[in-house]
């Protein structure tokens, strides 16, 4: 059996330790600034990776992040465990009752707002692939325009939620339907990025494409239909009879690691799902709210600085840092969200300048598409460059979100 | 169908009162509740009867009609055929029915609760106020505790206008109005970026706000011999409500008619009126306010 020896176990506990204390010293410096915290943890894995420890003193990166030894291979381990549990509880913030109540202007803003920015990042890496200086062979190209259609067209549901309460737009017409698109944004790219890594690999058939396409969808539905009723049943036996909190811990966890292994297996990917079960869990209204909150909070203290650290201990920001490419990056992503966004909450019944403010609000890409991004990275379909260019553009976007949302929205009109 | 006259028509008083039912062990209590809301309203009754008629029928309802002494004058009796959803609807529209009564399961079975029963189905796309009955009785049980779903919603001011007058001719003298608190992503949002302080805060501010709303809503209801209380309770809107009633032993839950037709998907992906539908918690009044 593969075990890390003393001075390994030794190294990964240093690792960890000093990311994790980093970490929350950064959010904190993010929190102040009142930019996102995910910018905090990005920041210091810059700092403590290959673009400037390394660079400075590669003897002291070495020590604190040994990760030419086994120490790396454990670390990766925990940052692949840390997307899966990442993406659970995003899952669990999707309600897809939210869209349903909010009717036709949280449909056909989320629609255009993914369809239009899908179409322009499809378009550019389709038929300009010059414009990001990749090479590609085979279907490479295909794959790599139908991630970037999907990479321009996510949004990211935690950034949002926060940047509506600071701007106290929550609670509002508004603030609801750039919620509700949201959360369905993040379903629909993420079922598509599925289907890209699973069509990943050459010389796949369309009727093998078309039963991957009918299994990420029938896994959907039966989890969302019947897998979600078993959980409404079990859950208040489970909450009552079970220890508290650690029965609903041992069950939701149990369950997201088990829907995760199941989609690896079916060649899908493994968030897509821990995504699906975040979603028939958190939908329940028989999980007790605080079982939900000791569920993000363990997550996303523990396990969300791990990732987001990790990412700048792998990459060198710098030396794959692109100006031309970061800028085309960004135009796309602005232009797409802004144009698809705003037309649908136009179409919605906003007005010109509520439509807006929702185009902005649902610009800011913040941790999800750096995951998006992470994982594309991994499975090859980018290059280190664009990677750097996304994550750049999922800051930016993430930040200037929250002043044009207080420049164009007043917090009136306020919903239930 | 003219409908023009149920446009803007207030939702109260019921002028007209209809009881839909079908051969069933509760017919009998059913038929008694109809005579005893028709006759605390003062208003006309409509029994449709979901069937073929045939002298058989005709004769045991004669009995039973005469037995439960309704108002020969403002009672009429309506056979209809068809499609009892699409017929009984129909009927309620040109007959100007103000208030639909029906007997209800409290909970349907799996099948049937997504395929839809006739009483749920009807609830779901009346053009007027529904009220369902849980367990109707030959003896109306005499409803004393009503909950009203104080959401933030144009038709609720009309909602609580019309639980005024139902609860004045019931003669209760207190109503409780229950506001849901669903803050979908606020748990995530202040996992990772807040203090304990300022989670308090937004979470005390918005409370604080909702309030207000509330408050200001019943400001402009006429409630002057019935007592108010307000609750808040958290949840997913109409599941916290249709919980809060049913620990608490409500008779009554009032809720807003849906802003829009509910459908398969509303099922699927349960939210609202479809919560209290899927397990009612007690006799249930859907008001339809027609603003």
């Amino acid at each position: 059996m593969f075990k890390l020896n003393h001075t390994e176990f030794i190294g990964l506990l240093v690792a960890m330790g000093t990311m994790l204390i980093l970490a929350r010293l950064g959010s904190e410096f993010a929190r102040k600034l009142r930019i996102p915290v995910v910018a905090g943890e990005i920041i210091v894995g810059v700092i403590l990776g290959p673009s400037i420890l390394g660079e400075f003193s590669s003897s002291v990166f070495d020590f604190l992040f040994p990760l030419k030894s086994n120490v790396g291979i454990a670390l990766d381990g925990v940052t692949q465990l840390s997307a899966v549990l990442l993406l659970f509880i995003s899952g669990m913030e999707v309600q897809m009752q939210m869209v349903l109540r909010q009717g036709k202007a949280a449909v056909y803003t989320s629609f255009l707002g993914m369809i239009v920015p899908f179409f322009i990042g499809w378009y550019f890496a389709f038929y300009f692939p010059n414009l990001f200086e990749m090479q590609f062979t085979g279907d490479e190209k295909f794959l790599f325009s139908l991630f970037m259609g999907t990479a321009m067209s996510i949004s990211a549901l935690p950034v949002i939620a926060k940047i509506l309460m600071d701007t106290n737009l929550f609670r509002t017409k508004l603030g609801m339907v750039i919620i509700a698109s949201a959360m369905l944004n993040d379903l629909v790219g993420w079922l598509i990025f599925s289907l890209i890594i699973s069509l990943m690999g050459t010389g796949k058939s369309w009727s093998v494409i078309l039963l991957d396409i009918s299994i990420i969808i029938g896994y959907g539905v039966f989890m969302l239909t019947i897998g979600k009723k078993l959980i409404d049943k079990s859950l208040p036996w489970i909450q009552k009879k079970f220890s508290w909190p650690g029965g609903v811990l041992s069950l939701s966890l149990g369950v997201c690691f088990f829907s995760a292994a199941l989609t690896e297996r079916l060649g899908i990917h493994a968030v897509l799902g821990a995504f699906i079960a975040g979603i028939a869990i958190g939908d329940s209204v028989k999980l007790n709210e605080k079982a939900r909150e000791i569920i993000h909070q363990f997550i996303s203290n523990i396990f969300a600085p791990l990732f987001f650290v990790s990412i700048g201990l792998k990459i060198n920001f710098i030396e794959n840092f692109n100006l031309y490419i970061t800028l085309i990056v960004l135009v796309i992503a602005y232009s797409g969200k802004l144009i698809g966004a705003s037309l649908g909450a136009k179409l919605g019944g906003f007005s010109n300048k509520e439509s807006l403010a929702v185009g902005f609000g649902l610009n800011a890409r913040g941790a999800m598409e750096i995951i998006l991004g992470t994982l594309a990275l991994e499975a090859g379909l980018i290059n280190e460059v664009i990677f750097v260019a996304l994550v750049i553009m999922a800051l930016i976007t993430s930040i200037t979100s929250g002043s044009a949302l207080k420049w164009l929205a007043n917090p009136r009109e306020k919903v239930v | 169908m003219d409908i023009s006259k149920l446009k803007k028509r207030p939702s109260y008083p019921f002028e007209t009162i209809a009881v839909a039912f079908a051969f069933s062990p509760r017919l009998e209590n059913l038929l008694y509740e109809a005579k005893h809301y028709a006759d605390t309203f003062k208003s006309n009754l409509l029994l449709i009867h979901a069937g073929e008629k045939d002298l058989k029928k005709e004769e045991t309802f004669d009995t039973l009609f005469n037995q439960i002494g309704f108002n020969k004058v403002k009672t009429k009796v309506i056979w209809m055929n068809g499609d009892p959803t699409e017929t009984i609807l129909d009927l309620c529209k040109l007959n100007i029915v103000d208030l639909l009564i029906l007997g209800a399961l409290e909970k349907e079975n799996l099948y049937k609760y997504y395929v839809g029963s006739i009483a749920r189905n009807i609830s779901r796309r009346a053009k007027c106020s529904v009220l369902l009955l849980t367990s109707p009785s030959v003896a109306p049980k005499k409803i004393k505790k009503v909950v009203i779903n104080g959401t933030d919603n144009a038709k609720t001011v009309h909602t609580i206008n019309t639980s005024i007058y139902f609860a004045k001719a019931e003669k209760i003298k207190e109503l409780t109005i229950v506001q849901e608190i669903d803050m979908p992503t606020f748990t995530m949002t202040i996992a990772e970026s807040s203090t304990n302080s300022e989670a308090n805060k937004i979470k005390k501010d918005m409370l604080e706000e909702e309030s207000q709303k509330l408050h200001h809503l019943i400001d402009k209801c006429d409630c002057p011999d019935i007592s108010i209380n307000i609750k808040t309770v958290n949840g997913k809107p109409g599941y916290a409500i249709s919980n809060y009633a049913k620990t608490k032993n409500y008779d009554l839950l009032v809720i807003n008619s849906p802003d829009s037709q509910l459908g398969f998907f509303d099922r699927i992906f349960t939210h609202d009126t479809e919560y209290i539908l899927a397990d009612l918690p007690c006799n249930l009044l859907i008001v339809h306010s027609r603003v």
